[in-house]
């Protein structure tokens, strides 16, 4: 009998025709799945642009970083060009770039600082939410976006120093976090000046370690009369004067401030307890009283005109006053750097009252606003009528 | 055998099916309302739905909050709130239902339930009743009266996009815009619902066509979380309904 100790050998002819079928397979369901893959949107860059305008301070608060199609961000830059605006201030959620501690995702804010710098604006960052992580213990207290706990202030100005190393010379100013003086903005807490004051310090040396040239903006407060003790917020006249008390005017370089009009034409004289246009104007006297004389950019304006609200004008007014504010800053405020209007559009509507802030509506379509602006931005000045007169 | 199973499991599945189907007893008040009161966020800035006049909270959000609160059996208590916080304050819990004229946001389910809507304040088309005009699409040729950069003024535009044309009349007020329609300068008006109600209170006499262009219901807001508390406000709002309560409420203010 013979006995074969041989181990025996693989058929190769067999191993590479089973393989190769296999990579025919493997080759037909990638064609598949690439055939049925949905195109990627289709935003190519334009030609080089610039912004030309007889107002150079012309500012949009545009609302891109929840767009999800690449074009529609495009559309509202294209737009916003065409509207004469050289600047716009856009929002950098944390919790959407840093969903994750040290992990950063810089996809969406790549893709809307890319277009702006294609159509030749420049943008103002706006930094603030705070990502599920960095809330504190979720199951000790309900949190929102907004509760930033001090322990965690470190970690946000890591944030803010990458994002200005990321994009400097490209966006050099950067307001942080927003509206500060109320509750809500404030992660349902009571308002807290001083704490406000550590995060700037917290943010300040890192953000300029990243970016020398980097503008760092107190937020903007929201116009509002709260007063001390209130559980809403607090008045914006008292908080900025406790936050220059709390010592933090060494850790800003400019001011952002929010002014709306409401329901008072652009030239109504301000006053402490009265919420206007040129409410602006006090909290630049507390800037003076302090000796500081940086900039200040108007980084929220505008009028409403919404069909009901309190607070709104009619279209035709919000047309003449949001003019008519360009006008008084032209003749009355050297020390404004821009002044932005709240806001260009929004992604999707709230079917409330905000909607009637924005210049253009959901589906692109310009409001006579947005046409008024444009023509503002381009010096022509029209006396056609815009309605009829009452039937 | 095989027959007699059959029928077993038709019966298991005729019996589970009545005691699905049967209505689920409402939990006691106290598991859905601890604090046994309803704290109701509202946005006070807003006629005709919540306002203050003389310093005392009124509108038509109001009665109905009030009303809700008496049909659940508990007190109401108010939270005041700006529309920016009125979802934050129901994720943390301050509020236990929102009523500020919300509508019904598809972007907001993950946090909220939305109750059977109250009112619809889409877009009105209003024609007098003797020349009556059922659509955008028969506008065209006419003219249509309408508030200079209002929705309506938007509205009308896309219309102008998709229809035969017709002549756009922009007035300064949307009063001025019905005002023509009703003395017959223009064929037809178009302007928001809550406008078009209020303007024809003022003149009952004028006999009218009322279509709606567009949707848009307003309901309550509950935490997605608290399913017990939006199935307790659904019954009440179906109670408040069939008794006639929340059409007249609508009636008092609109």
């Amino acid at each position: 009998m013979l006995i074969n100790f041989r181990t025996p050998q693989p058929e190769w002819g067999k191993i590479v025709a089973r393989a190769l079928r296999w990579l025919v397979r493997i080759a037909l369901l990638w064609t598949l799945i690439t055939a049925f893959k949905p195109a990627p949107p289709r935003a190519p860059l334009m030609p080089p642009q610039t912004v030309e305008t007889t107002q150079p301070r012309l500012c949009l608060h545009t609302r891109l970083i929840d767009e999800v199609d690449e074009w529609k961000i495009q559309r509202s830059l294209i737009m916003a060009r065409e509207l004469g605006a050289r600047t716009i201030v856009e929002f950098f959620p944390w919790a959407y770039i840093e969903g994750a501690r040290g992990q950063y995702y810089w996809g969406q804010a790549d893709r809307i600082i890319r277009h702006a710098q294609n159509q030749g604006l420049r943008v103002i960052a706006r930094m603030g939410y705070v990502p599920a992580w960095a809330r504190g213990d979720t199951r000790e207290a309900l949190t929102t976006l907004n509760t930033l706990p001090p322990a965690v202030y470190a970690d946000f100005a890591a944030f803010v120093a990458a994002f200005a190393a990321r994009y400097a010379g490209t966006v050099d100013q950067i307001i942080i976090w927003n509206e500060p003086n109320l509750a809500f903005e404030w992660g349902y807490q009571a308002v807290d000046p001083a704490g406000y004051a550590r995060l700037l310090q917290a943010v300040y040396a890192p953000a300029h370690a990243a970016n020398p040239n980097v503008v760092i903006l107190a937020a903007g407060l929201a116009p509002t009369l709260e007063p001390r003790g209130s559980p809403h917020g607090l008045d914006d006249l008292l908080y900025l004067d406790d936050l220059y008390a709390a010592g933090a005017g060494a850790y800003f370089d400019a001011l952002a401030v929010h002014t709306y009009g409401f329901t008072q034409p652009p030239d109504a004289a301000p006053a402490p307890d009265r919420v206007n246009f040129r409410r602006a104007e006090l909290l630049r006297d507390i800037m003076t009283r302090y000796g500081d004389d940086a900039p200040v950019y108007i980084t929220e304006t505008g009028w409403n005109d919404h069909p009901r609200w309190t607070l709104a004008v009619r279209p035709s007014q919000r047309i003449a006053y949001t003019l008519g504010a360009f006008e008084w800053m032209e003749a009355h405020w050297d020390w404004v750097d821009a002044l932005c209007v709240w806001m260009f559009r929004t992604p999707a509507a709230t079917f409330s009252y905000p909607d009637y802030f924005t210049l253009v509506g959901v589906d692109f379509q310009p409001k006579p606003i947005y046409a008024a602006l444009q023509a503002y931005a381009r010096g022509q000045v029209s006396d056609q009528p815009l309605w009829l007169p009452p039937p | 055998m095989k027959r007699r199973l059959a029928l077993l499991f038709a019966l298991i599945a005729f019996v589970v099916s009545v005691i699905l189907w049967l209505p689920r007893p409402a939990p006691p008040i106290e598991a859905i309302l601890p604090a046994r009161e309803l704290r109701i966020g509202i946005d006070p800035s807003n006629p005709p739905f919540a306002f203050s006049q003389a310093d005392v909270l009124t509108g038509l959000d109001i009665d109905l909050a009030e009303a809700l609160a008496a049909e659940i059996g508990v007190p109401s208590r108010y939270v005041l709130l700006g529309f920016d916080g009125l979802y934050d304050a129901l994720k943390v819990g301050q509020v236990d239902i929102v009523i500020a004229a919300l509508t019904v946001d598809p972007a907001r389910f993950g946090l909220a339930r939305y109750s059977q809507p109250y009112f619809n304040a889409g877009m009105l088309l209003i024609s007098a009743a003797a020349r009556p005009i059922e659509r955008m699409a028969d506008v065209s040729g006419r003219r249509l009266a309408l508030e200079f950069g209002s929705e309506a003024d938007a509205e009308a535009r896309r219309w102008l996009r998709r229809v035969q044309p017709f002549t756009l009349q922009p007035y300064e007020q949307p009063s001025h815009a019905l005002d023509a329609a009703r003395i017959g300068e223009a064929d037809a008006a178009l302007t928001d619902a809550l406008t078009a109600r209020l303007y024809l209170r003022e003149h009952p006499d004028w006999q009218t066509n009322a279509a709606y262009v567009t949707v848009l219901p307003l309901a309550i807001a509950s935490h997605a979380d608290r399913g017990d508390l939006a199935v307790a406000i659904d019954r009440a709002m179906t109670a408040l309904f069939a008794d006639g309560t929340i059409d007249a409420i609508i009636i008092k203010w609109l």
